[in-house]
């Protein structure tokens, strides 16, 4: 083998993230109506989301349907730090993401110490998340059912951009170090260590793996990535409450986008929340031209239709059938 | 090759006369104006939000079958509907959407949530945003220009259901002393319960005891139950629909029979569908709530208007027909679909053509000073106005038994 096939073969994942990042750098260009910047600067919040589940679920084979845990816990700790300390949301940020990965820390050594596996943890990490939403719901400090409001001050320096194109990117920014992040951890011993896991943890600890310690690994990394979802989320729409921030949605967005998109990979968590969210948004709009929204939720039929279709003819979701089709052509040469 | 001779020219030249003349004829040249319509119409909002739009629709109807936007040369007022699907987010897109559009103003939002975030959407861009039912005091105190409550907030509202109780209990004789609050554990119902037991004890009514329940709860036989073994006087719901149907509707199965229910802002007793489909249950519930003003004649045109579209009467509908009447007499005295003109006009409005029980409006600071909640009863099937003295058609009947 050649020295420039070797150094091919190191670049080419890295590659592909960086052509990623430039197509998806360049999409506000084509779509400018700040309807289609609103949505692309959402799905950057859930594809964030999706990527943090991906890291615990995908690569550890570790399915929670919790994730809001850590979403609200980043959006309550950036909205509240802001609100209740006067601190800069540029540093509420780490704070708030570092909470994350410490919320992801406690859950995972509660529940993998005491070996909860399969759907028993899933069960165990919704708890947690509705453990959550009753009791931001409850205390005075989080402003209770009322929520909190971040108050409106559009500026950089307050992480509020007038312009939805800029939060595009800076979301497309976290979005794509979470990718890396993935890539990262794909190509280290840890992430070898945490596939070894999810194909079967009781060989990978005869081979000497701490499995606990890389499922808390994985937990805590997860945590963290998905508050800072949540952070996004709350300077976003600047308000929320323990509905929208612990609400079962988001932990259902972060696990069905992946598994449309291809679970255990790096693209495939953006892949299927732009398909998820798209369909979504794309059958409520042709429906809104075409009847002037007469028909109160057959965008939602519509959405559902093309969803089972989506999910019977791409089992292993998007990147899937990326795979399938690369390996075709590459067969065929 | 025919020749064209002079009289077809004449003709021809007639006709491009005609054709240069019509922009005279104003209702066929003027640009519409669209307005945004945000209403949860899927979710579990659903069933309010297609009565709010029911409403807005109505009133563009009456409005356009009218002559349009005067000022404007007979300009049309066109729907740019959204649905909100009954959560904030998606409410922020369909604002983006009618951004797009080009709306000049917003109506609706219904839940407090969608409002608190569609109007801050809609600030972005100085779109005028105008609430129909969002009744947390958060809305209108947050210094947006944009904003604007017709309705009555959490805190008026409340304020008038203590005194209308304790001026209706004094006037029977003070028959009710004690009280069990059911709340939902949401927004509303948690804050109201809040309040309620801030505020009884100090106008002589003892609380026995507060219970909390979930949305949506599928069995309130405990809290039933409950309500049975304390035996009080008077039980103060704070739910939405489905779980105050199935309270009263267990209340009445099981002979519980307080000497009131008195609801506040509750999801059902204001509501001809519970009213029609459980008269038994819904008879003499009383509700402190929004209600249209029954003296004035386009309530009960507004209300066949519903009625012929296969609806029930819900105070959506009125509330969302006199926010709309309400812009469009803004647009007409601004004359133009600026927004920044429109604000304006809202601001100096002094609109009384709304069917609500509030006077000429008068904004201070995004709200509507004369909006105000009345006490309802469902009396022999009909949901009457039993105070204040001023709007009543009917003497509250209390004690129930």
């Amino acid at each position: 083998m050649t020295r420039l096939a070797i150094r091919r073969l190191a670049c080419g994942p890295w590659l592909s993230l960086a052509a990623a990042a430039l197509l998806l750098a360049v999409l506000p260009a084509l779509f400018a109506s700040s309807a289609a910047l609103n949505f692309l600067g959402f799905v950057m919040v859930i594809a964030l989301a999706a990527l943090g589940w991906n890291l615990l679920a995908g690569y550890g084979g570790q399915f929670s349907f919790g994730h809001a845990a850590f979403f609200g816990m980043g959006a309550y700790a950036m909205a509240l730090l802001q609100v209740r300390l006067g601190l800069n949301p540029w540093l509420a940020l780490p704070v708030a993401v570092a909470l994350g990965g410490l919320t992801g820390l406690a859950t995972g050594f509660l529940s993998f110490r005491a070996g909860l596996r399969g759907s028993y943890f899933a069960l165990v990490t919704l708890a947690f998340a509705e453990v959550f939403r009753i009791l931001a719901n409850a205390m005075a400090f989080t402003g209770g059912a009322a929520g909190v409001l971040v108050p409106l001050r559009i500026g950089a320096a307050q992480f509020q951009f007038a312009d939805k194109a800029t939060f595009y990117w800076v979301a497309l920014g976290f979005v794509i170090a979470a990718m890396a992040l993935t890539r990262l951890v794909e190509r280290s011993r840890f992430g070898a260590q945490l596939v070894a896991v999810r194909e079967n943890e009781e060989a990978a600890r005869a081979l000497g793996v701490d499995t606990v310690r890389v499922k808390l690994k994985a937990i805590t990394l997860s945590g963290a990535v998905t508050a800072a979802a949540g952070c996004l989320y709350a300077q976003k729409s600047l308000y929320l409450d323990a509905n929208i921030a612990f609400g079962p949605w988001i932990s259902v967005e972060a696990l069905l986008a992946p598994i449309i998109g291809g679970l255990g990979t790096v693209f495939g968590p953006l892949a299927g929340t732009f398909l998820l969210l798209g369909l979504g948004e794309g059958t409520k709009t042709l429906l809104a031209t075409l009847t002037g929204s007469a028909v109160p939720g057959a965008d939602l039929v519509l959405f559902g239709a093309l969803l089972i279709l989506a999910v019977a003819f791409a089992p292993r979701g998007i990147m899937g059938v990326v795979a399938g089709a690369a390996a075709r052509i590459g067969g065929a040469r | 090759m025919t020749m064209i001779d002079r009289r077809t020219i004449l003709k021809g030249a007639a006709a491009g006369a005609a054709l240069v003349a019509s922009p005279a004829v104003p209702r066929a040249q003027a640009p519409a104006v669209k307005i945004g319509i945000l209403q949860p119409v899927t979710g579990a909002l659903a069933q309010d939000g297609e009565h709010g739009r029911l409403g807005a629709e109505i009133a563009l109807a009456e409005i356009n079958a009218a002559g349009g936007i005067k000022s404007m040369g007979g300009a049309r007022l066109e729907m740019v509907f959204g649905d909100a699907r009954s959560n904030p987010e998606a409410g922020t897109q369909e604002v983006e959407r009618m951004q797009g559009e080009g709306v000049a103003a917003i109506v609706g939002g219904f839940a407090s949530p969608i409002c608190l975030a569609a109007s801050q959407a809609a600030a972005r861009y100085d779109i005028p945003y105008l609430v129909d039912v969002g009744v947390s005091d958060q809305i209108v105190k947050r210094g947006l220009k944009n904003t604007f409550r017709f309705g009555p907030g959490f805190g008026a509202v409340t304020s008038a259901a203590l005194d209308n109780l304790v001026k209706i209990n004094d006037e029977a004789g003070k028959p009710a002393r004690t009280v069990v609050i059911v709340h939902e554990d949401g927004l509303f119902g948690s804050g109201m319960a809040k309040l309620l037991q801030a505020e009884l004890p100090k106008r002589g009514f003892e609380i026995l005891e507060t219970v909390a329940h979930p949305t949506p709860s599928r069995d309130m036989a405990n809290v039933a139950l409950r309500i049975r073994a304390l035996n009080p006087d008077l039980v103060i719901p704070s739910s939405y629909y489905g779980e105050f149907v199935l309270l009263a509707r267990t209340m009445q199965q099981q002979r519980i029979r307080p000497k009131a229910i008195y609801a506040v802002l509750n999801g059902a007793a204001s509501n001809f569908r519970f009213v029609t489909e459980f008269p038994a249950a819904a008879e003499l519930v009383m509700d402190c709530n929004h209600w249209p003003d029954h003296r004035n004649p386009k309530t009960a045109q507004v209300r066949a208007e519903a009625q012929r579209a296969g609806k029930f009467w819900l105070y959506n509908t009125p509330l969302n027909y006199s926010s709309v009447m309400l812009l469009a007499d803004a647009i007409e005295r601004a004359g133009s679909a600026d927004r920044i003109k429109i604000i304006e006009a809202l601001n100096s409005s002094t609109f009384a053509g709304h069917i609500m029980p509030y006077g000429p409006t008068k904004f201070v600071e995004g709200q509507n000073q004369g909006a105000q909640a009345v006490n309802t009863q469902v009396q022999g099937g009909d949901i009457k106005i039993v105070f204040p003295a001023a709007f009543a058609n009917a003497k509250p009947i209390f004690p129930a038994r």
